[in-house]
């Protein structure tokens, strides 16, 4: 009976429930696809593993110092390597391969690097036959000779290259110019990397500089498992070696393409999370509006006995059909956008297959768990003061009773959580240590916006009020009708605008965040940058070769050299810290104002170390301390420490300064890094832009390098600011699509509750066209109170964040006014965007019905 | 029935005090088509007199309502022709009948006539807002102090009685000084005392402030304030009555009654 009621009820609201339910789908469909989605991309991955791993893997040994150099040596295994474990017992085969992922490949009829831009690896090695490859050959043939390189198709057929194309390759021992022999293909999914095979002697020479391989894969007969295979074959090779069965290179790999795919879902997650939290809000409006029209109905059901629990219960059995059937196409949805998601990844270059999609159960229990959770949740409070509904309100005429107790609670309740988030905000901001700061800015951040949240109603009365002050003066009858129709059910203006909120809050907190970082990074390279000129390399470093091109570049003073270097270093009270050193010529000083805290820049130079004023905290370090750095293979150095930098310079911070000097004296200079990155300064008196064309061309046979005047420079770091900017805009405008429902949704309901008034206004006078303007009003006023209550809480964590993060680089609060604006007016537009269809039906209602309408 | 009679010989007498007001000529409102036709309004011709208090009686279903739609601009008329004073609302598109219906019609329904969000005050000027005129204030305190709001004016409908409720309905629709007013059952959901009041308020805006008034009423009483009713049976004006008081207009009424039993 209560079943057959809800479900008739539902039914007859099906347009109203239509709002809500496009929430639920929403917000399921990200959940459910997230989950497709990676699930079909790990089963695919770990396939792609399992079918080209070898049996074991022997590597040369690495502690991940190697890691942490730029452009260090490539470890090798030595050629008797093969024939120690092909005579094993259980082994099969024995193969030596090489790959590096240090080489670059150019097209020299275009001169750019051919391969993933997304940030996947180049690479390249040696084509050599195994049981096990994951590319076959489809055009061409293997390479031959030291002319010839296959190339993988996905990454020709990106580049435009075919068969005898020419192919510049790039690597630590100078540039080859190559040919295309042939191109292979992906068996299974390409991860994404590009590929390219010489045969072995051309990869042994050209990318190792000596007749070694970088790995030495086993392949055995099936007789011996795979653990005995490895233990057999590390006393064969002795120390020095790492060897991995196929379950852990398997794992090992992994774990590499596992963190992307891990991003991809967290972000997706992000996107279900905002959804939810927005689309609640309108699941509670819709509810709560329902719950107020029926009153009167509710009031009869309970005046011929139906108990509180009854009525309570029916409202929240209508929100489980809801729940069921927005959760079953969320469901489906997210199938459909896991597909596109996986076409999306192809384009990017990673070949997943949607025929093979992986959904399992978890996929159907975390959708149905999501939508039926959150939808229950919202309509609890509406459900609930249905419940309260007294037989009474059956024989009253409905109105919505003032509920000055509930609002009283409601004040308290909303300004204590907001004078507590404000408190931490402040708390935040004054915090001398980054870290609690950042956990009382977390805090504050959440505490804040559910005050907003719950006082909301109580602000939308009073700041509509004023806000809507100049309606009337401005579009007379309508803007006063707009201003109070606005304003007679706080409770639903609040939720509406509260959707909006959240969406601009965090917009508006992000831009803040962000221009404050591009502002203090722009003041900080004009503070402490001296060089003109910076010249980066990819991952890989710089070469010797391009060293040199760079230096014969006409109009420049000096160029300074930078290595990364990886060391231990051991301390003063007997602890030891694995760190990188920061290696540079003696003109660094002149390239860089490093902030002084303590002792001497100069120092870097004549001998001396330098760290950061937190590392220097962290180990009670002062000027003169003496510690010891290890830098593998034997070599050890003592040093003095000259400087510490002061905080609060993102080039100085967590950085450790050394001579290049002074690592020389210690390191033989064949065991070096290669540079990571190069300094210029131009000539006094020469032209600056002429020398930075000087320097480009020096450099124009490395289209992998970036060379950069400091505007340019600026750039990049701006570009990289702003790619993340981007990415948080996407995740917004969806709780800003889902917000705008909300609007339509409170707007039509608005309407259709209000059909008599509508009716009796159109009797008296009222124009259409001064109606649909009435609408359209509300709307505006209802978008700008939330986005003016989502600025106001934006620019308070903007602004606190910045604060937090004052020593941490972000120096200068910049606080984007145009866009504020901008968001500001849009969301102006918005309201009016979402007013269209309720004021087309409320201008197309019929004036006679509409009077006539109980 | 004479009346009538005259009225359509001499439809449209020009200017001074005894042009109609409002008036229909051959006026008929169906419903549906065929089988299922059902006719409202079956050629009624009608004039309602200028400054005076007309009242429209029927039984359930006889078309008064209708009537009263259709000569105030919100209905359409399958046939005939209306006039509200010197315009012909026949033919009219929506946006000059919105106008008319501000400008020369003012309405007093049987209930929710005014807007919750606004004043009492707001409530009463809201016709005149719409327009974008100012409102006549000497008039305005006229009105007001007629329907005895002074005191009420800031007040909410919600705060207000249903009787209060009425009388600023009342006032809204004399404030803007329209040329004619319709009444829906205006006392429909009064207990008498304040149907009394607010039926004495309209017959004083007729008597003191010359209006014109036409009332849809089933009330006898309510019927015996108005100068002249006119009685409905059928979509046909069957019958009129000049000065009529309660009791001659109830006795009319048992004849429909009767009519209908036999």
């Amino acid at each position: 009976m209560l079943l057959k009621t809800s479900l008739r009820s539902f039914l007859a609201h099906k347009g109203r429930m239509a709002l809500s339910l496009i929430a639920v789908v929403l917000s399921v469909a990200f959940v459910s696809g997230t989950l497709v989605f990676s699930n079909t991309a790990t089963s695919t991955f770990d396939k792609l593993f399992a079918s080209t791993a070898s049996d074991v893997s022997v590597r040369p040994h690495s502690d991940d110092t190697a890691d942490r150099q730029v452009g260090g040596k490539v470890g090798t295994v030595p050629v008797q390597t093969v024939q120690k474990v092909s005579g094993l017992p259980g082994v099969k085969s024995a193969v030596g391969e090489v790959l590096v992922s240090s080489a670059v490949l150019v097209d020299p009829a275009t001169n750019k690097t051919v391969g993933p831009t997304s940030g996947a690896p180049t690479l390249t090695g040696s084509w050599v036959e195994t049981p096990r490859k994951s590319l076959e050959i489809t055009s061409g043939r293997a390479p031959q000779g030291s002319g010839q390189v296959l190339l993988d198709s996905d990454t020709a057929k990106k580049a435009g290259l075919r068969l005898d194309s020419p192919l510049r390759l790039i690597t630590a021992t100078g540039s080859y110019d190559l040919k295309i022999s042939g191109i292979a293909t992906f068996r299974t999914t390409n991860p994404g990397a590009a590929l390219a095979f010489l045969d072995t002697p051309t990869a042994q020479r050209l990318l190792l500089d000596s007749t070694a391989y970088t790995s030495v894969e086993v392949f055995g007969d099936g007789s011996r498992s795979n653990d005995e295979l490895r233990t057999e074959a590390a006393t064969a090779v002795g120390t020095g070696f790492d060897l991995k069965t196929a379950a852990e290179q398997k794992a090992e790999n992994a774990k590499s393409v596992g963190s992307f795919l891990d991003f991809m879902k967290y972000a997706m997650l992000g996107f279900a999370g905002i959804s939810l939290l927005v689309g609640g809000f309108l699941i509670i409006n819709t509810f709560s509006m329902l719950v107020a029209q029926r009153t009167r109905e509710i009031g009869l059901l309970r005046a011929i006995g139906g108990s509180r629990g009854q009525v309570n219960g029916s409202v929240l059995v209508e929100a489980l059909i809801l729940a069921v059937l927005g959760s079953t196409l969320g469901l489906f949805g997210g199938i459909g956008l896991a597909v596109l998601l996986i076409q999306l990844m192809s384009a990017v270059g990673m070949n997943l297959t949607s025929a093979a999609l992986e959904i399992g159960a978890s996929v159907p229990i975390a959708s149905y768990t999501v939508g039926i959770v959150i939808t229950l949740v919202a309509a609890f409070i509406p459900a609930r003061r249905a419940g309260k509904i007294s037989p009474m309100s059956a024989l009253r005429d409905h109105g919505t009773p003032t509920e000055a107790r509930a609002n009283r609670i409601r004040a308290a309740a909303g300004l204590v959580l907001t004078a507590g988030g404000a408190g931490l905000l402040v708390a935040a901001a004054q915090a001398g240590k980054a870290a609690t700061g950042g956990a009382f800015l977390g805090l504050g951040v959440v505490l804040t916006l559910i005050g907003f949240v719950v006082i909301g109603p109580l602000l939308a009365t009073g700041l509509i009020r004023v806000l809507g002050a100049v309606l009337p003066a401005l579009f007379g009858p309508s803007g006063r009708l707009a201003q109070r129709n606005a304003m007679r059910n706080p409770r639903r203006t609040g939720a509406t605008a509260a959707a909006l909120m959240i969406g601009l809050a965090l917009v508006i907190g992000a831009s803040v965040f962000t221009s404050s970082m591009v502002s203090s990074t722009n003041a900080q390279i004009d503070k402490s940058v001296g060089a003109d000129y910076v010249v980066q390399g990819n991952q890989n470093g710089l070469t010797p070769a391009m060293v040199s091109a760079a230096k014969s570049a006409k109009g420049l003073a000096h160029l300074t050299e930078q290595k990364q270097l990886a060391a231990t270093l051991t301390l003063p009270d007997g602890s030891t810290s694995k760190t990188q050193l920061a290696a540079v010529s003696p003109t660094f000083v002149d390239d860089f104002r490093l902030p002084v805290k303590a002792g001497s820049a100069t120092t870097i130079t004549g001998g001396g170390i330098s760290v950061d004023e937190d590392f220097a905290t962290r180990h009670h370090l002062s000027v003169g301390d003496r510690l010891t750095a290890d830098y593998g293979q034997g070599h050890t150095q003592s040093l003095v420490l000259g400087l510490i930098t002061a905080k609060g310079n993102s080039f100085s911070d967590g950085n450790l300064f050394i001579g290049l000097d002074t690592v020389a004296k210690a390191v033989p200079a064949a065991e070096l890094p290669q540079d990571a990155a190069l300094f210029g300064k131009a000539e006094a008196g020469a032209d600056k832009a002429r020398t930075l064309d000087a320097l480009q061309t020096a450099l124009k046979a490395y289209p992998q390098l970036t060379v950069q005047d400091q505007a340019g420079y600026k750039k990049i770091v701006q570009d990289q600011i702003n790619t993340l900017l981007y990415m948080v805009y996407g995740l917004l405008l969806l709780a800003i699509v889902v917000a705008v429902l909300g609007v339509v949704n409170t707007l039509a309901l608005s309407v259709v509750e209000r059909t008599r008034e509508i009716g009796l206004l159109r009797a008296i006078g009222l124009s259409r066209r001064q109606l649909r303007r009435m609408i359209r009003l509300e709307s505006v006023v209802i978008a700008v109170f939330g986005a003016l209550l989502g600025t106001g809480l934006g620019l308070a964590w903007g602004i606190t964040a910045q604060r937090v993060l004052v020593d941490k680089g972000l120096s200068t609060l910049a606080i984007p006014t145009e866009k504020i604006v901008v968001i500001l007016l849009a969301s102006a537009v918005i309201g009016l965007l979402a007013a269209l269809l309720p004021a087309f039906r409320a201008g197309r209602m019929n004036v006679l019905a509409a009077i006539a309408t109980d | 029935m004479t009346t009538a009679a005259t009225a359509v010989q001499d439809p449209r007498l020009p200017g001074g005090e005894t042009a109609p007001a409002a008036s229909a000529r051959q006026l008929t409102k169906a419903y549906g088509a065929g089988e299922t036709r059902v006719t409202a309004l079956d050629s009624v011709d009608v004039d309602i007199q200028r400054g005076r208090f007309t009242a429209i009686m029927g039984p359930s279903g006889s078309g008064k309502s209708t009537l009263m739609h259709c000569l105030a601009g919100l209905d359409t008329v399958s046939s005939g022709r209306i006039f509200v004073g010197d315009t012909e609302i026949t033919g009219l598109k929506d946006r000059q009948l919105t106008r008319l219906r501000r400008d020369k019609i003012g309405f007093i329904f049987q209930a929710f006539n005014l807007l919750p969000t606004l004043s009492a005050l707001e409530n009463i000027t809201l016709p005149m807002d719409i327009a974008g005129r100012r409102p006549d204030r000497a008039w305005l305190d006229q009105v007001v102090a007629t329907v005895g709001l002074a005191d009420r004016l800031k007040h909410r409908p919600t705060q207000l009685s249903g009787g209060q409720q009425q009388r600023v309905a009342v006032a809204r629709a004399l404030a803007a000084r329209p040329e004619i007013i319709f009444g829906d059952e205006p006392t429909g959901n009064l207990d008498s005392r304040s149907g009394a009041e607010v039926l004495t308020f309209l017959r004083r805006s007729v008597d003191e402030l010359g209006q014109t008034i036409v009332m849809v009423t089933h009330d006898p009483v309510a019927a015996s304030y108005a100068d002249r009713v006119l009685f409905l049976a059928d979509g046909v004006i069957v019958d009129e009555m000049h000065a009529p008081t309660a009791d001659s207009v109830l006795e009319r009424m048992r004849r429909f009654d009767g009519k209908r039993t036999s």
